[in-house]
């Protein structure tokens, strides 16, 4: 079955203040570029959005640097969506005064308060709460991590994606730590499951390698949205070389 | 010409940054109206669109801008911008009934579709009444990000569809404009929409 609404195609950047990085595994971080110079290519080059994530602000349990998104949402004419480290309404209020359209937030939600996204929601509307699952296999059920990728929350994903939905979210970002910068294709079962669970839109991350994985996973999943980091970061293909082959495609995305 | 636009801010909810820089890029000023008081001088009103509307009118009483923004959408050129146009309408139902700022005669309600909501992404317009604010824009895509619709059966400018769901994408009622997509998150058919309201 092809996708009767357009899927969307957001560029990724996984940041370390002020870089952009590859994670591997969420692990093994290697500097790429500077996130303005990023955001900006790939807005040009046609991103339906563009998504940021200081991944390691939680970790470090610092507060989010605040600069370095107000210069990248001032390259951008399209969505912006900013995570890592968000703790507060305040946090969310602060990262939409600086240009952020919606806000992305795991670890404080999953580990300390889930209430926030509740309160997020009807303060700010649905549609700019996004909550981030970075999803861990194991033998027969997968597990929300946090931290990037690091810290385990005995959370079940759809459980966990279901209860969010209720709580107000608007949207879900699927990652998979096992999946994530391999680029060996998607986690299929996994993106598919999460998809059916939910009426909120699910974007799906972490693990393209090639066109074809992208076609294929819209193909089994029909998610909302992909989010590619690797494949644009190393310059394999741009935004519109996707768009193009997953049009010659029968695949619907926007100009 | 030039010409000033002021966008209202209605607190914590607002995500005036990216519009403001929508309309600098456009060729427009800007100035931000925070108190009841910052209505002289300028020619335009946006108001912008995020939160709940519930939410939203609650912050406009309680910030007292209520009344003079009621004022002045009367007599100077007002654009609403997703949440911005729902608040338009008389009466919303996001998180309970919430009176609107009757405008429009039209209600806010979830959008019933089967398939994803809110409904996120780029999407066409077609135009059903052509008007100043959408010329030259009638072929172009335009970013929506909402769980509501205004639901309305006078003053419609443009019909979107999702997933076979037709709802009103933007309306026009004299002076006051209304668009349920985000033209600050539109590319340059958004900054081109700005320039036309900007001329208008």
């Amino acid at each position: 079955m092809n996708n009767k609404v357009a899927t969307r195609i957001i560029a990724k950047l996984d940041i370390k203040p002020p870089y952009v990085i590859k994670p591997i595994h969420f692990e093994g971080l290697k500097k790429m570029g500077f996130s303005t110079d990023f955001a900006k290519k790939y807005y040009e080059q046609g991103a339906d959005e563009v998504m940021y994530i200081d991944i390691v602000a939680s970790l470090y349990q610092r507060e989010i640097l605040k600069d370095e998104i107000e210069k990248t949402a001032n390259e951008l004419f399209i969505p912006f969506g900013v995570g890592g480290g968000v703790r507060s309404i305040e946090d969310f209020s602060s990262l939409f005064h600086i240009g952020a359209d919606k806000v992305i937030i795991n670890t404080y939600a999953i580990q300390e308060n889930p209430d926030i996204i509740n309160k997020a929601a009807e303060i700010f509307g649905s549609q700019a709460v996004v909550v981030n699952i970075e999803a861990k296999k194991w033998d027969n059920w997968y597990e929300c991590y946090t931290d990037c990728g690091r810290i385990q929350s005995k959370k079940d994903v759809l459980k966990w994606v279901k209860e969010v939905e209720q709580r107000g979210a608007g949207e879900i970002l699927l990652q998979s730590v096992d999946y994530d910068g391999r680029e060996r294709g998607f986690d299929l079962e996994l993106s598919k499951k999460v998809v059916d669970s939910v009426k909120i839109p699910v974007v799906v991350s972490s693990g393209a390698g090639t066109l074809e994985d992208i076609k294929k996973l819209i193909e089994y999943a029909n998610p909302s949205g992909v989010a590619i980091a690797t494949l644009l970061h190393y310059n394999k293909f741009t935004i519109s070389d996707i768009k193009k082959y997953l049009k010659d495609n029968d695949i619907k995305v926007s100009r | 010409m030039s010409c000033t636009i002021g966008i209202i801010n209605y607190g914590i909810a607002g995500n005036i940054h990216s519009i403001k820089k929508s309309i600098l890029k456009a060729g427009g000023d800007v100035k931000i109206i925070n108190t009841k008081n910052d209505f002289s001088n300028i020619d335009k009103i946006v108001i912008p669109g995020v939160g709940s509307f519930k939410d939203a009118m609650n912050e406009l009483t309680k910030n007292d801008l209520l009344d003079n923004l009621k004022k002045f959408i009367k007599i100077k050129p007002t654009l609403g911008i997703c949440l911005g146009m729902q608040i338009l309408s008389s009466i919303g139902f996001e998180y309970g009934k919430t009176q609107g700022l009757n405008f429009i005669n039209a209600e806010v309600k979830p959008i019933i579709v089967d398939a994803k909501v809110p409904h996120v992404g780029f999407n066409e317009i077609e135009v059903i009444n052509s008007n100043k604010l959408l010329k030259g824009l009638e072929e172009e895509e335009f970013y929506f990000m909402h769980s509501f619709e205004v639901v309305n059966y006078t003053n419609i400018v443009s019909l979107t569809e999702y997933a076979g769901h037709k709802f009103v994408s933007s309306i026009q009622k004299d002076n006051i404009y209304g668009v349920q997509f985000h033209p600050e998150k539109s590319r340059e058919a958004g900054i081109q929409l700005f320039k036309n309201f900007i001329e208008l």
